[in-house]
């Protein structure tokens, strides 16, 4: 019940995303995708501190966005990212639809999201640092100029703002080579280059929710590992305390004995 | 303290609409330009504000034009323009100008003085004062 209520939310979600896109482009609608995005209330954050003025075509609703959005992740850690982001939903896809074609083709022994294809351990984490220098630039250039520089890059609003304002040729030729990177490789924007989960990494670290892993109801398959779309190593760990987990629940969903993984809400004694 | 997995949805809807609905609270202008600064901070009486619902105002740069299509209009005194809402607010004296003024200096294209091309005349005001724009008058001063 609980995978399926996540499904209705990202699948609403991206619904909204595209009718709204398609009534801005059509020009039945003032209000533009890019109204909801809470990276906008980041990247109009300083501007706004200091002049009390929103940065380009950002406003107060992607301000109060964001600060909602900091909250949540105080709360329920990167929650936003599996329940809520819409290019996150369609990663989602087309990590499925990879782990399809790559199991047909017999190339990916292990199952799960580990049947595509997975950079080692370590090139992994040195990649997923990838996401501070872009999150920095796209802030420095952006308080510099006072413009939303990133729009032109930015997967979620290419895909749904239908040839939206600042989307070039070359856009599409970012989107198509994300596309083809989240196919290949789970999560790749999200987890290598997506600015938000960077400014969100440090506070989903200390977010208060936390899957746990009880040693004695644990069988050690390895399931969740296998389910995890970020590839996180939750059979050797007592506590999943990465700011990488979404609370995706994909873990808790594939593991097979009742029990082994609860969630907890830390910091409150009983 | 275990908590239920319906903590994650329930936390992602309440705090989703509190980011919603809490947006309306803040009123911060994209843009401000004082036509008459004077007249603007002493807030005199008889001044009248009209708000307009502008499509073409979408970001700071296009709140700036739409300033500068103000320019030379007689008895413009302040205006603020909220981008992310579309919406602009013009105040005025109503002794020398009228909202329907107001909105023609608004839509009027300004040409490129090389190629005689229209530059910029991308404003078209869709309401005024929460009224649909085919509702107003045509008249202006």
């Amino acid at each position: 019940m609980l995978k399926l209520t996540r499904r209705v939310f990202q699948i609403a979600i991206v619904v909204a995303a595209v009718v709204t896109g398609w009534r801005f482009a059509m020009g039945w609608s003032l209000t533009s995708v890019e109204k909801y995005c809470p990276f906008g209330g980041l990247e109009t954050l300083y501007a706004f501190l200091t002049n009390q003025r929103f940065s380009c075509a950002a406003g107060e609703l992607n301000l109060t966005l964001f600060l909602a959005l900091l909250g949540l992740t105080l709360l329920a850690r990167k929650s936003f990212c599996a329940w809520v982001c819409p290019f996150g939903t369609v990663s989602e896809g087309l990590a499925a639809l990879g782990r399809r074609i790559f199991r047909r083709s017999g190339r990916s022994p292990g199952g799960g999201y580990r049947q595509c294809l997975e950079p080692p351990r370590a090139a992994d984490r040195w990649l997923r640092l990838l996401r501070v220098p872009v999150l920095l630039l796209i802030l420095y250039f952006t308080y510099r100029t006072g413009e939303l520089i990133f729009r032109g890059y930015d997967p979620y609003y290419i895909l749904f703002s239908f040839h939206g304002h600042d989307v070039m040729p070359w856009s599409y030729a970012v989107l198509a080579g994300l596309l083809a990177a989240a196919l290949l490789v789970p999560m790749a924007w999200c987890r290598y280059l997506c600015p938000l989960g960077a400014a969100l990494w440090p506070l989903a670290a200390v977010g208060r929710m936390r899957l746990a892993r009880s040693e004695a109801a644990c069988t050690r398959c390895g399931a969740c590992d296998r389910a995890c779309p970020h590839s996180l190593d939750v059979s050797g760990v007592d506590q999943v305390r990465s700011g990488e987990c979404t609370l995706c629940l994909e873990c808790v969903h594939a593991c097979p004995a009742a029990g082994a993984l609860e969630l907890r809400l830390e910091g409150v004694r009983r | 303290m275990r908590v239920s997995p319906w903590w994650i949805p329930t936390a992602v809807l309440v705090l989703a609409l509190f980011g919603i609905g809490s947006a309306s609270l803040v009123a911060v202008p994209s843009y401000t330009r004082d036509f008459q600064p004077a007249a603007a901070a002493a807030g005199a009486a008889g001044q009248r504000t009209t708000v307009l619902l502008v499509e073409g105002l979408r970001c700071v740069d296009t709140a700036e034009r739409a300033a500068v299509q103000l320019e030379g209009a007689p008895g413009i005194i302040r205006f603020e323009a909220f981008a992310s809402r579309n919406r602009a607010e013009v105040t005025y004296d109503p002794t020398r100008t009228d909202p329907a003024a107001i909105i023609q200096a608004i839509e009027s294209p300004v040409y490129n003085e090389e190629t005689g091309e229209v530059a910029f005349g991308v404003y078209r005001v869709v309401e005024v004062d929460g009224i649909p724009r085919d509702q107003i008058p045509a008249t202006g001063k």
